[in-house]
């Protein structure tokens, strides 16, 4: 069986990396910290495994930041506006984001347009619907109402696991059910994707589309699921963070899609499509959130932060070309 | 090699791939370690030099967290280390919010979890740091807002007197367009607490003192000098009456005064501002803008970091308050009368 697996160092480097800021980092090691960090990168976690979807069928989805948005709103008025009840406005809310995914889908596979250009066309699209059905604009007061349905703000719990087992000694971290959320996701989106025979498919259009389709593999369903589930994590994502801003903003998840291009290409998702899993981006969505965390508490600049975000990715990008040129992962295959 | 070969042999270097690997990493590691072990504290973060910390005792630790880079914050920081840096035993840095809402979010939590004594904000959006400032409230932490309020009661609120500001505002326009006319308001994207507070305190003044001026148009500028430009010629198409213009921020009634220098209205135009920027203190000695509202921001910092001494170095709880503390900044209606009396020094 070829690996699938993108970078095998990356896990190391992120266990050597938080063992150095354990170390070295006041309050690093902390249960406040850590559910800090975990509530605050686990969507985002999220979006990375949506992104890499897009980035596995060898194209990019740069509109969840504005899904998210287009989610988060829908909530927003849903819940605000309409006094839909809870369940529906989350339903609601998941359904416009998979559709808007699809939308991207249909953008690439029909008109044949290139993913870059089809979602950046959507990015602004999307942004825009935002604008046009905000709540906050539309009815004035609102802009300052808090959500409170439970079953959006609901998504903003942390499980004391500590007081359930009995854990007295030292402070166990509550874990947020954003988290918990993001591992249910991954472990099914990695079993989709290794063990059935969309998988299969699905890296074999990605890595080699001239031959998937030689081979009989429908390019376009795949694609088309492909960037809905884009869309459906998008969705996902905007959800646990409306639960926990208790609100939604127009400007939400602006920039977001950047961010869960980095954590994925860090997580060994290769650009051209074909190689990758979803381990790599939620180990690299972490990576990031336990380098800037441990940077902020350590009191390094934010500016400064952001450069050596840039040096990890350029890291790993580099990482990743030394693994091919000691051909220990497949380069892309010619002729495609 | 292709996809159908599944016979690709694994590579035999693997083992050592897997020492040099290891090995990479923690050298980067160490590396990086020796690198930021001593951390220059002036180059590394913007503020003031850490003094030890120690559990539970130690020096007060505070902190602001900005909008996004911009000379407003820029000058609040400023006066707010004037304070504290002759406080002793005082930590102060400054954070940015990068203009996302989730940043500020995951920075208050980190905040929070240094255990920092006091945290002034700006928020970017009223409702969604609620939240976190209720978290703050929780462990103990005074949470001083600057500017924008948050729904969420919290220690105290440093304004630039948005309300009563734009009233003053309203009333020294009307007196400047004798009386009565045409206004039109470039305003700010709907959605954020100061916006109305600057454009009801705007309206009602109007009604009370000038009655006989009305607002005639009230379009979305976003904030910006371009959009401004754009927004006021639409305006001046569909009503050539028009004699005032009042911008909700300095950038977009310098894009007024703009647009009014290309048609030759200068004169006829009565425009006003709110902020108190440098440069539009410059086009008020110019003759150009009219009039804006100016807060020595500078004087703002101060107050809030004196405010945040009292409360810190009084260890007052923050679940000690009752209410919410409003400070509304003393401000003055900057005409071309009294604009040679803000020093340079007070400009920013």
């Amino acid at each position: 069986m070829i690996r699938r697996h993108g970078i095998s160092a990356l896990p190391i480097f992120f266990l050597v990396t938080f063992a150095f800021f354990c170390a070295v980092v006041p309050r690093f090691a902390t249960a406040g910290n850590l559910e800090a960090l975990m509530a605050g990168y686990a969507f985002i976690a999220i979006v990375a495994m949506g992104e890499s979807f897009a980035i596995l069928l060898r194209g990019v989805d740069l509109s969840v930041g504005a899904v998210m948005a287009l989610a988060g709103m829908v909530a927003f008025d849903a819940s605000l506006i309409l006094h839909l009840p809870g369940y529906l406005s989350v339903a609601l809310a998941l359904v416009v984001a998979t559709f808007a995914g699809v939308l991207n889908g249909l953008l690439i596979v029909f008109l044949r347009l290139q993913p870059f250009i089809a979602t950046l066309a959507t990015l602004a699209a999307y942004r825009g619907i935002v604008f046009a059905i905000s709540g906050r604009q539309l009815v004035p007061g609102l802009s300052t109402t808090a959500l409170d349905d439970p079953w959006i703000i609901g998504l903003e719990t942390y499980f004391d696991v500590g007081a359930t087992l009995g854990v007295e000694s030292i402070a166990v971290p509550a874990i947020p059910l954003s988290f918990l959320l993001m591992i249910v996701l991954l472990v099914l989106f990695e079993v989709l994707l290794r063990s059935t025979r969309f998988g299969r498919d699905f890296y074999a259009t990605g890595g080699n589309p001239e031959a998937a389709r030689l081979a009989g593999i429908d390019l376009r369903r795949t694609v088309l699921i492909g960037y809905a589930l884009s869309g459906f994590c998008a969705g996902v994502a905007a959800l646990l963070l409306v639960a926990r801003l208790t609100t939604s903003t127009e400007a939400l998840g602006n920039g977001m899609e950047l961010t869960a291009i980095a954590a994925a290409v860090i997580g060994g998702v290769r650009l051209n499509g074909g190689m990758g899993s979803m381990w790599g981006p939620v180990v690299g969505t972490f990576l990031l959130g336990v380098v800037l965390m441990g940077l902020t508490l350590f009191g390094i600049s934010q500016f400064v932060q952001q450069i050596l975000t840039g040096a990890v990715l350029l890291a790993a990008i580099a990482h990743s070309r030394w693994l091919q040129s000691r051909r220990l992962l497949p380069s892309a295959p010619e002729g495609s | 090699m292709t996809l159908g070969d599944r016979n690709f042999p694994l590579p035999t270097p693997r083992r050592s791939f897997f020492k040099k690997a290891a090995a990479i990493s923690a050298t980067l590691g160490a590396a990086t370690s020796a690198w930021v072990a001593e951390p220059d504290p002036q180059s590394a973060s913007v503020g003031m030099p850490a003094a030890h910390a120690a559990d539970g005792t130690g020096p007060l630790k505070m902190a602001f967290i900005q909008w996004q880079p911009h000379t407003v914050p820029a000058a609040w920081s400023k006066g707010i280390e004037e304070v504290l840096k002759d406080q002793p035993q005082t930590q102060y840095k400054l954070l940015d919010g990068q203009n996302k809402v989730e940043v500020q979010v995951s920075l208050m939590d980190a905040l929070i979890n240094e255990g920092t004594a006091v945290i002034f904000l700006q928020p970017i959006d009223s409702v969604a740091l609620a939240p976190s400032i209720n978290k703050a409230k929780r462990a103990g932490i005074s949470v001083i807002t600057l500017n924008i309020d948050a729904t969420a009661q919290h220690a105290a609120h440093v304004e630039m007197s948005h309300y009563y500001g734009a009233m003053e505002i309203a009333r020294v326009m009307g007196e400047k367009m004798g009386g009565k006319g045409e206004v039109a308001i470039l305003n700010a994207p709907p959605g954020i607490i100061i916006r109305d507070q600057r454009t009801n305190g705007f309206v009602e003044g109007l009604k009370k003192h000038h009655p006989n001026v009305k607002v005639v148009a009230d379009q979305v500028a976003d904030w910006s000098r371009k959009k401004a430009q754009d927004v006021l010629a639409t305006i001046l198409n569909a009503k050539p009456g028009l004699t005032g213009v009042y911008g909700v921020n300095d950038s977009m009634a310098l894009g007024a005064v703009d647009v009014a220098k290309e048609k030759g209205l200068l004169g006829k135009l009565v425009i006003f501002g709110n902020d108190g920027e440098k440069d539009a203190l410059e086009s008020i000695e110019n003759g150009e803008l009219t009039g804006t509202q100016y807060t020595d921001v500078y004087q703002q910092g101060r107050f809030a970091a004196s405010a945040a001494t009292v409360l810190a170095s009084g260890q007052v709880p923050a679940t000690a308050f009752k209410k919410q503390a409003h400070l509304l900044m003393p401000f003055v209606i900057a005409t071309r009368e009294n604009v040679k009396q803000i020093q340079p020094s007070q400009r920013w």
